[in-house]
């Protein structure tokens, strides 16, 4: 375990040096966030209007969590790299290191947006009440509640995308599964909350992994308890199991047909 | 003078086909490419469906209009991307000082740097584009209209990406503006312009010009207006005039790194 809290301690150092950078892909952020903030003041006629259970200050903070998890999660990065270490032979100089590939990709990124992922959650509050003025109810619990089940989320992330950026043991690029994958948690995770989509859908959302990486964090933050945030941190701890069960198999079937030249 | 010009495209075609060439090598990423775009694009229907479920209409647009509008939205990015990809990364090449090799050749330095490489995903984006047409009610009116449409967005975007990337002749890390000032282009583009007000309205028609790339397109293509056809192709013309005199500005600060590449 300590090395891989070391790879996570290298590998936040190494990002503090780009701080400037974060500030500036915020600029991002705030562009999105402003789009949508203005979509969601168009659709309700009335800011105290319930659509689908949620007004338009909780549609509003849905939106500002379930895009601070997204756009920290920096999943493009991820998955070209786990690509170009497969198709550059990269993969092989970890062989024979004394880690777990899975665990280097999952503390080694964790590490490199820790700092963007602070940033990001400060600014989107800060941006989030000078847009409404006001934040929901919450106290000490529910913000740690939100805080464990935000950072489950964000490792969950990180071990589906390694699945996918592990297909390139088989197809040479996987890069256009993750841009399916990164659209589906988009428009099905960040934009609208389970509840705004067709009753027969919800269930099979509840048990994708939509609800634990972006829906469910969201959900306590905007309207919490405690039914649903045990149901959550359940639903965590299996993805979780499932995710790094995944990526393991995928990689142990990679690595035996792995075929390295040159040196 | 004709002849220069016929010479330049000549030379930027054959550029654009054998990098289209080598990215066919291998045949199933680069399908599969293409096809995972289509599909990319086309998960945001999901999106619009939700939200004309809540209202009719949102922010002046029909249903049908705001799949025009993603369709012109990809058709241009399209364009831009597929033609001359090398122009959203031109803050790296001078930076790198990987001009040098450019400067060499009997041709236009911009066009030679910035058509050097393709997209194979950015097909996706066209084809997903005409899809979007033809869902919207195609005619050969509106189909040849719609082509010269995202033919000018995609050189305006093109022209943007130049502004942006020739920064970097002046100033240091100007990379991350040029990043920042282009995924701006992206993000407003699918939106409908109503849900905008105010001031962040009067900058999509000037500073972020999506109005012009995209939002006046949709107008004409729902009712043919010759006065804002005129002012889309004026823009674009001054746009693309812009980029090139800034660029070529540009260029005379430019000072090799005598970095040695070879372009194969």
């Amino acid at each position: 375990m300590r090395k891989y809290l070391f790879i996570f301690k290298s590998e936040l150092m190494s990002n503090l040096q780009y701080v400037f950078n974060i500030f500036v892909g915020f600029f991002g952020y705030f562009i999105m966030l402003f789009i949508l903030f203005n979509l969601w003041k168009y659709m309700y006629s009335d800011p105290n209007e319930l659509i689908n259970g949620y007004n338009m200050s909780q549609m509003t903070w849905y939106v500002i969590i379930t895009e601070i998890l997204w756009m920290t999660l920096g999943g493009r990065k991820l998955c070209r790299k786990i690509c170009n270490d497969v198709r550059g032979g990269n993969i092989a100089y970890n062989l024979n290191k004394p880690y777990n590939y899975i665990g280097y990709c999952l503390s080694g990124h964790l590490g490199s947006i820790a700092i963007k992922g602070l940033i990001y959650t400060v600014l989107g509050m800060i941006m989030g009440f000078i847009f409404l003025g006001n934040f929901p109810d919450l106290n000490i619990f529910s913000i740690l509640a939100v805080l464990i089940t935000g950072i489950l989320a964000t490792a969950i992330s990180i071990l589906l995308i390694t699945f996918i950026g592990l297909f390139s043991f088989i197809i040479e690029d996987a890069n256009p599964f993750y841009w399916l994958y990164g659209k589906v948690i988009l428009i099905l995770g960040t934009v609208f909350p389970i509840e705004y989509f067709p009753t027969f859908l919800q269930p099979f959302l509840t048990f994708s992994p939509i609800y634990v990486v972006s829906y469910g964090p969201a959900k306590l933050f905007v309207d919490f308890s405690f039914g649903t945030f045990a149901s959550v941190l359940l639903a965590q701890i299996i993805y979780l199991f499932i995710g790094y069960l995944l990526c393991t198999l995928m990689y142990r079937k990679g690595v035996k047909n792995l075929n390295v030249n040159g040196g | 003078m004709l002849t220069a010009v016929k010479n330049q495209f000549k030379i930027s075609f054959l550029t654009i086909k054998y990098a289209l060439m080598r990215e066919m090598l291998n045949k199933v990423t680069f399908i599969t490419n293409i096809i995972f775009m289509i599909l990319n694009n086309a998960s945001f229907i999901v999106q619009w469906i939700v939200l004309y479920s809540l209202k009719d209409n949102v922010g002046g647009y029909t249903f049908k209009q705001v799949l025009l509008l993603w369709g012109m939205a990809a058709g241009t990015y399209g364009v831009s991307r597929f033609f001359f990809k090398k122009a959203f990364s031109l803050s790296e090449i001078i930076n790198n000082g990987k001009l040098d090799s450019y400067l060499v050749q009997p041709k236009n330095v911009l066009l030679s740097a910035i058509t050097t490489d393709v997209e194979p995903s950015a097909l996706g984006d066209l084809l997903y584009a005409y899809i979007m047409l033809f869902l919207f009610g195609c005619t050969f009116e509106k189909f040849l209209l719609f082509t010269m449409f995202i033919i000018t967005g995609g050189l305006m975007l093109t022209a943007i990406a130049v502004i942006l990337g020739s920064l970097s002749f002046w100033f240091n890390k100007t990379d991350i503006i040029a990043d920042v000032g282009n995924s701006l282009t992206t993000n407003f583009a699918t939106y409908p312009d109503g849900i905008f007000k105010g001031i962040v309205k009067g900058l999509l028609y000037t500073l972020i010009p999506v109005g012009i790339i995209n939002y006046i397109p949709i107008q004409v293509l729902t009712e043919f207006n010759l006065g804002l056809t005129l002012i889309v192709i004026g823009f674009t013309i001054f746009l693309v005039t812009l980029a090139f005199v800034i660029f070529f500005k540009g260029l005379k600060k430019y000072s090799s790194s005598n970095l040695m590449i070879a372009r194969i």
